[in-house]
């Protein structure tokens, strides 16, 4: 009676589906290494302005001077010299599908962006490396006076809204890989909501790393202006080199009062990737933020949506899910700055652990002198589906604030045999028994998925447990 | 008397032998290499301890505990100061004294390895049950000096008893340095009960090491009480090293006026099919502030091991500040891990339910207290032990 996909290797799917590269064809290839010169180059090639290249060279510094985190991950083996910053694949941007290099257009195809057009989403950004190559808007959006766009071109056509926030909610010191990114970054989602307006369908970006030892950098800024929603979703995904890849990205969102933003991720990076990434939200009053966020792939993922309760009434919310396999370690979580009294606060994370990979939960709940009568609650759930894998827990509060109620709590377990016992006196595979129980697991998770993406993760949770439990 | 290598001559010259001197002597040297814990060591991030001068009260007093209706002891079971053991009986002090307790696992624990006056060694031999419960009572009789009591079991296969260490000072006495360190070593099949009841004077810096160590199918049920200090630190650590062994950690403690609590507390499952169960549960008044950080760590073989964390935490002045850490690290996947946390003030459902019932607030708000305590009240392993820190609380509650 249960549906189950038919049998199919992880790896060589993985290989054929998203693993395929296309020869390198690019107009712009920076040299491999991190210096000044590069650095002047990527804003040359931008046509910046100039306060963009100081921004951009400081950052640099900062980034020389700070030391490399040392607790998390092992990231000793990255080699920053060894990476190229910045490559442009084709000269223009292009407004409607027919007009990309065929090329360009294959690998979207496989990644299926056409069809989610064909579907009538709101807008598709896909960011083929460095530069946004294709991108649509539906029209009504830009009638409702919302702006969807790439960064770069941010910067260029909304000058006065991209400088007023720009780098303020994740400065460049903020931490050694937000200083890279300051430096180097290229790309990324920049959407403006006006007052009052409700964008419905939710935004689409998907990116991917196509080149060998390719960083990739994107910046997003989001900004929700009073009382107006918007949920935006990227995906990410890399073909198989045998070098590793480097994605440090920064993503900046500020939800002004009584709006809402809701944020997805779907991460699903090659496993030599090291996906470092600081996301950050600043929230108003009696505003929402909802950081959704899935990571399947990378070797390393360090990544951490925080939000930031500045005002009476704000409400943050983080929904994480991790899968670690074989040498993968996702090193997720959420953090939770109350700043303003009277604001609440949920993280929700689940982990799932097999064949000795390992999951970490990290997050922080800090909740300032004077942020009285706050709440916050934090669930973690991990299962670990062999003995060689491995799950933490590492949840850090720091409360100076009075009148507060705090919450936490965690288990960790494998996969029931009472569950199992019941799911295999009724006929069902042993293989298929542990995949419902996964899948029942993440389910808070994938409900709050748009439907084609919660497709996505069930068949990609299915394939990562083919005949790997038991 | 200052603290130095004099000093520890000096105290060995009391009788014990040349090995413990020895051992003071290396604790010593780690004491002078080791910095003071600073506010970047994660451990000591939430713990001030600028103001502390281990050498600043220089004068030692020897606490070796007051006999408290020592039952009559069974043969073979020996019980006697820890600096008279280490002499008499070396084959059995030697292997277990700071085995767990290390001494250069940081400056305060170094500083207690080496000048450590007092304290009791107690040895069970394989078989022997004690129905009657050993009690000590370890004194401060002035402030400004430094008190280092050491108590050691070594509960051999099978045994049974329970012990309790209280310690003691005046309310109001001037500022001193307190430890009150306990190693349990849990023999194969052992039953050990232990409580500590720490209520120096309420200006006293209190640093203490609570380790136990786990054979093959062996219980422990370990309740800490601490109520005293302006300052108390306190690590409690179980190992659970053989299948079957099961550990019972249990605390509360009440901080009022200035008062700082900090526990670490390590469940530590370094095999298969043990268990851990830990609950502290806290309440704080006035401007107190009480920091907890607990880690369960499942290791690589331990399979079917069973660990629960519980750290909960009632706050009944807005001052009060409560931080509460629980952590895991799981290695293993045929285990059973939950624990939670909780910091929150006296649920206002429960004083409109009572107050409509004609209670006043300050009765209502005192029953929601006890009955927050009662829970792990009834898990005092002896019946003495209960009473004492049921009528202590009681004090306190007001």
């Amino acid at each position: 009676m249960a549906t189950v996909p038919k049998q199919i290797d992880v790896g060589s799917d993985y290989k054929e589906k998203y693993g395929f590269f296309v020869p390198e064809d690019y107009i712009f290839k920076a040299k491999r290494g991190l210096n000044p010169e590069i650095v002047k180059e990527i804003s040359w090639m931008k046509k910046e302005p100039e306060w963009m290249l100081k921004f951009r060279l400081r950052a640099l510094e900062i980034f020389r001077k700070k030391p490399m985190p040392t607790w998390g991950a092992d990231l000793s083996v990255i080699d920053f010299e060894n990476i190229f910053y910045y490559l442009k694949a084709s000269d223009k941007q292009s407004t409607s599908w027919e007009d990309l290099p065929p090329d360009i257009k294959k690998t979207y195809d496989r990644l299926g962006v056409p069809e989610a057009e064909r579907k009538f989403l709101a807008g598709v950004s896909a960011q083929y490396e460095s530069e946004v190559v294709y991108h649509s808007l539906h029209e009504e959006l830009s009638k409702k006076g919302v702006i969807f766009t790439d960064t770069d071109s941010a910067l260029r056509d909304h000058p006065e809204l991209f400088k007023e926030f720009f780098g303020t909610i994740i400065p460049p010191a903020d931490n050694k890989f937000s200083a890279l990114n300051s430096a180097v970054w290229s790309g990324g989602s920049f959407i403006y909501v006006p007052k009052g307006v409700r964008v419905d369908i939710p935004l689409q970006a998907y990116f991917r790393i196509n080149a060998e030892n390719m960083g990739q950098f994107e910046r997003t800024l989001i900004i929700c202006d009073e009382g107006s929603f918007v949920h935006y979703i990227e995906g990410c995904t890399a073909p198989i080199y045998t070098t590793d890849s480097l994605h440090s990205a920064v993503v900046e969102i500020i939800v002004k009062r009584n709006a809402r933003c809701r944020y997805t991720t779907i991460q699903n990076w090659s496993t030599n990737v090291f996906n470092l990434v600081t996301k950050r939200a600043l929230v108003y009053g009696d505003a929402t933020m909802e950081w959704v966020d899935g990571n399947l792939g990378s070797q390393i993922t360090m990544k951490y949506p925080s939000v930031y309760l500045m005002e009476p009434g704000a409400k943050g919310d983080v929904l994480s899910v991790a899968f670690a396999g074989k040498g993968q370690h996702q090193d997720a979580g959420g953090k939770m700055i109350h700043v303003a009294p009277n604001t609440t606060s949920t993280i929700t994370s689940k982990s799932i652990s097999k064949g000795g990979g390992r999951t970490s939960y990290r997050g922080h709940i800090k909740m300032y002198p004077g942020a009285n009568n706050c709440k916050s609650f934090v669930k973690c759930d991990a299962l670990l589906l062999d003995d060689e894998s491995r799950s933490d827990t590492y949840p850090y509060n720091d409360v100076d604030a009075e009148n507060v109620t705090l919450g936490h709590e965690a288990t960790v377990s494998k996969v029931s045999d009472e569950q199992l016992f019941y799911l295999m006196s009724r006929g069902i595979t042993r293989n298929e028994a542990e995949t419902m129980i996964v899948n029942g697991f993440i389910e808070p998770f994938t409900k709050e998925l748009p439907l084609e993406y919660a497709v996505e993760l069930n068949r990609l949770i299915q394939l990562e447990m083919e005949g790997s439990v038991g | 008397m200052p603290f130095n290598s004099q000093t520890l001559e000096e105290l060995s010259l009391r009788g014990e032998p040349d090995w413990l001197l020895d051992r003071r002597r290396a604790a010593f040297a780690a004491y002078e290499r080791l910095p003071m814990p600073s506010r970047t060591d994660e451990e000591w991030r939430r713990t001030d301890v600028t103001g502390l001068n281990p050498g600043a009260y220089a004068t030692l007093e020897h606490a070796n505990g007051l006999k408290q209706d020592t039952p009559d002891l069974p043969d073979g079971v020996i019980f006697e100061p820890l600096s008279v053991a280490a002499q008499r009986h070396r084959q059995l002090v030697e292997p277990y004294l700071f085995s767990t307790v290390h001494p250069d696992g940081d400056r305060f624990s170094a500083f207690h390895s080496a000048f450590f006056t007092g304290g009791n060694f107690l040895y069970v031999p394989d078989g022997v049950e004690i129905e009657q419960p050993i009690l000590r009572q370890h004194l401060s009789h002035e402030g400004g000096t430094t008190v280092l009591p050491h108590t050691l079991i070594v509960a051999g296969r099978g045994s049974r008893f329970y012990y309790l260490d209280e310690y003691i000072g005046e309310e109001d006495e001037a500022a001193g340095y307190r430890s009150g360190s306990a190693e349990i070593f849990v023999g194969e099949g052992a039953d050990v009960g232990y409580v500590s009841i720490q209520k120096w004077g309420r200006h006293a810096w209190h640093l203490a090491d609570q380790r136990a160590r786990l054979q093959k199918d062996s219980r422990l049920r370990l309740f800490n009480v601490t109520l005293g200090g302006r300052f108390s630190k306190t690590r409690v650590e179980a190992s659970l090293v053989g299948q079957g062994a099961s550990a019972e950690l249990k605390g509360i403690y009440f901080a009022s006026g200035e008062q700082f609590f900090d526990f670490h507390t390590l469940q530590d499952h370094q095999v298969g099919n043990t268990t851990s169960d830990l609950l502290f549960k806290g309440a704080l008044q006035d401007t107190a502030r009480t920091v907890y950080a607990g880690l369960i760590r499942i290791e690589k073989g331990a399979a079917r091991s069973d660990a629960y964390q519980a750290n909960r935490n009632l706050v009944l002045s807005d001052h009060a500040k409560a931080t509460s850490i629980p952590m895991l690290e799981i290695d293993n996947n045929e285990v059973r891990c939950t624990h939670g946390a909780t910091v929150g003030p006296v649920d206002p459902q429960s004083m409109f339910y009572l107050q409509s019932r004609g209670i006043p607030a300050a009765t209502a708000k005192r029953m929601i207290v006890q009955g927050f305590f009662g829970e792990v009240l009834g898990r005092i392993p002896f019946e003495q032990a209960r009473t004492l820190v049921e009528t202590e609380l009681e004090a306190r509650l007001g």
